[in-house]
């Protein structure tokens, strides 16, 4: 669909600032990252910070190629167990529509991705509640008998908070679609034959399935950058992309600036890689 | 479309505000070799001090006792701007540099070897004061602990506010003093012996207190500190690799058997409060004692160091070169060097906690002396005893090593393999 010159009017206000604040840092940040580093008085563009990226070289690209891996593992399975737990819990409420489902998944998403970060800490630490309740009850001893839930190496920790918090979005993106079509199309299946599995596989997750694509995409890219949620619940190694990112860019050293920004438009070129895939791809099956 | 209107006139005339000069920039002219001149020129001038604002205790002790003074001797109106971690600032100052702007919103700010690194390198340092003002002659720029910053040169571009000292913190409830390790050899068969409750904070940017542990061990395991002083290629490919050594010896021993560990102090408070790990540290000359007030640790808490390789050193204050009440900024640097206030500033009770940054025996009016060994002998019993702090006193070394060894201990002890 091409957009209509009223609309485009009408979205050009918000466009234009869009465009010139946006755009603006965006050069800038490119800039730095090719090592334009005016507070220190650097204004030789070169690949330098690039290259100790790719080739492991310095503070931040020793642990490079680690984070990358890190960052992908934790945004994927958190995308995907999330819209595939989504999917179920709408499927389910699908079936008995009431106000208190709704009010229960909005609940969750006034709470930020830290709130709820610093919530599963109390919760799930070696010194949480939960271990605390345990030795209390006398199943443990020490805190450091209660199992490694957050904080840990493989990123458990920031997986289940992500989950708590897209699980219940996703849902909702998904319900709301399928309140608005008519019911009609699963009573015809019915009708016709189709068992339960039939009627999710044929009716169901067709017609959820873009929404439920772009919401994925969303959630993917949102976890992909995000910052918080890693630096509170993860291990000092290996760190995703974001935290890394960060600690160059305040590293004592200035130079280390453009190893900051590059790893920050690495970040951002991979999403938006990943996001002109999947609708490439939509667009061919669609 | 009106409204689209209005908000598209409102947006342009925030981002029109948000360029607009300010308006209370400070004209005053001051001559620096003349002190008089600054206290004119500083005279109803308003002084923002940057600071981390993490202490309820400490931002207490600012107010009440720099704050008031500013107000009732020189006319000056402290804005003590808390924030949560002296990068941001430091950022502040950097984005004002890159956006040109003349008359900056910092005035003051408390900074460490890191900060200051970062600030002397970008040149945003008000130059040439800090040996200018009058109390800068109590200060001892001779001592090397002193003069150099994070071992950074500090080149009269900021002056010392106080003094700290590296020490480790033990819950006297829990363990006899007589028990305790006493050198780095010692700690980690202590840490073998009570596996999981030792750890210590990640070396790396921002965690300056992990790595002066590490260095601890780096001066400890080459059986001399000075040496260090100096950049040594040959020392380093030397001790380096057995210092990581000792780290992996009893890394299996830590807390989650060194898998993490913890990233700030507060993190390792927290650990060590919640019995956890036996062991915090502080860098306060009256120990765990300004903790336990802010009942963050309990209060059976108590100091103790090494007997040798307890790194020291000294904080500062700078004003940035684009500050624009730098006559208020001068005055309180000059107030906080003022013996009274460095007496203050020892005593638990006022919530600061920190070291002289003056040398006292400098001092000469014989209230004052009795009013500074009034607060030494009054440091609480969550203080490590004078004579081990000083027997234990070693100064750090120098500028490049922090880097060296943040990015050795990552890539050997860390990660490993």
């Amino acid at each position: 669909m091409k957009p209509s010159t009223k609309t485009l009017l009408r979205l050009a206000p918000t466009l234009v600032i869009l465009t010139i604040l946006l755009g603006a840092s965006l050069l800038y940040g490119i800039a730095q990252s090719l090592g334009y580093l005016t507070i220190i008085g650097e204004k030789e563009l070169n690949l330098r910070a690039y290259q100790n990226l790719i080739t492991s070289q310095g503070t931040a690209g020793r642990e490079f190629w680690v984070s990358l891996g890190f960052s992908l593992w934790v945004s994927l399975a958190s995308t995907i167990l999330s819209a595939i737990g989504a999917l179920f819990l709408a499927t389910l409420l699908n079936r008995r529509p009431s106000n208190f489902n709704t009010f229960a998944l909005n609940w969750n998403l006034a709470f930020p991705h830290l709130v709820w970060g610093v919530f599963m800490l109390l919760l799930l630490a070696q010194s949480g509640l939960l271990a605390r309740w345990a030795g209390a009850l006398g199943i443990i001893e020490t805190p450091a008998d209660f199992p490694v839930i957050v904080r840990d190496r493989f990123g458990f920790g920031i997986i289940l908070t992500y989950l708590g918090k897209e699980i219940p979005f996703l849902t909702l993106v998904i319900l709301v679609l399928l309140r608005t079509q008519s019911e009609g199309y699963l009573r015809v299946a019915e009708n016709l034959g189709a068992n339960a599995w039939q009627r999710f596989r044929l009716v169901t997750l067709p017609l959820v399935r873009p929404a439920l694509l772009s919401g994925a995409l969303l959630v993917f890219a949102y976890i992909f950058g995000a910052y918080e949620v890693p630096a509170l619940l993860g291990v000092s190694y290996p760190r995703m992309l974001s935290v890394l990112a960060l600690e160059a860019f305040t590293n004592p050293d200035l130079h280390a600036r453009a190893e900051g920004m590059a790893i920050s438009l690495i970040i951002a070129f991979i999403v938006l890689g990943i996001a002109i895939f999947a609708r490439a791809k939509e667009e061919i099956q669609g | 479309m009106k409204r689209t209107t209005i908000f598209i006139l409102l947006i342009f005339s925030m981002l029109l505000g948000a360029c607009a000069p300010k308006s209370d920039m400070a004209s005053a002219e001051f001559d620096l070799t003349d002190w008089d001149s600054v206290l004119a020129a500083a005279d109803g001038q308003t002084v923002n001090w940057y600071m981390w604002g993490g202490s309820d205790a400490i931002n207490g002790y600012v107010d009440k006792f720099y704050g008031e003074t500013l107000k009732e001797r020189y006319n000056i109106t402290l804005n003590r701007v808390p924030v949560a971690d002296s990068t941001d600032y430091v950022n502040q100052i950097l984005s004002e540099k890159e956006a040109g702007v003349e008359n900056g919103a910092v005035d003051l700010m408390w900074i460490n070897g890191e900060n200051f690194f970062t600030l002397k390198q970008a040149e945003m340092l008000y130059p040439d004061w800090a040996q200018a003002i009058p109390n800068s002659s109590l200060v001892d720029w001779d001592n090397p602990a002193i003069n150099r910053d994070f071992g950074e040169p500090v080149e009269d571009l900021e002056s010392p506010w106080s003094s700290a000292q590296f020490q480790f913190i033990y819950d006297s409830a829990r363990m006899d003093a007589d028990s305790l390790p006493r050198s780095y050899a010692d700690l980690a068969t202590w840490a073998c012996e009570n596996p999981g409750r030792f750890t210590y904070i990640a070396p790396g940017p921002g965690a300056f207190q992990g790595t002066r542990f590490v260095k601890g061990a780096l001066f400890e395991i080459s059986g001399d500190a000075a040496q260090w002083g100096t950049v040594d290629e040959v020392l380093w490919d030397e001790y380096a690799p057995q210092t990581w050594d000792y780290f992996n010896s009893f890394k299996s021993c830590l807390w989650r058997e060194g898998e993490t560990y913890p990233k700030d102090e507060y993190e390792l408070h927290n650990l060590f409060a919640n019995n956890e790990v036996d062991f915090s540290i502080t860098q306060a000359i009256v120990g765990a004692g300004a903790l336990i007030d802010e009942g963050i640790v309990p209060e059976t808490s108590r100091a103790f160091v090494f007997d040798d390789y307890m790194i020291g050193d000294f904080n500062y204050v700078a004003i940035p070169s684009n500050a624009s009440n730098k006559a208020a900024a001068l005055v309180l640097a000059n107030l906080i060097l003022d013996p009274e206030f460095q007496a203050a500033q020892v005593l638990p009770e006022n919530g600061f906690g920190l070291g002289f940054g003056i040398d006292v025996t400098r001092v000469s009016d014989s209230d004052q002396i009795a009013v500074l060994e009034d607060a030494l002998a009054n440091l609480g019993e969550a203080a490590t005893p004078a004579e081990d702090m000083a027997k234990s006193l070693v100064g750090d070394a120098a500028s490049p090593y922090q880097t060296m060894v943040e990015d050795g201990w990552r890539e050997y002890v860390l990660i490993g393999e």
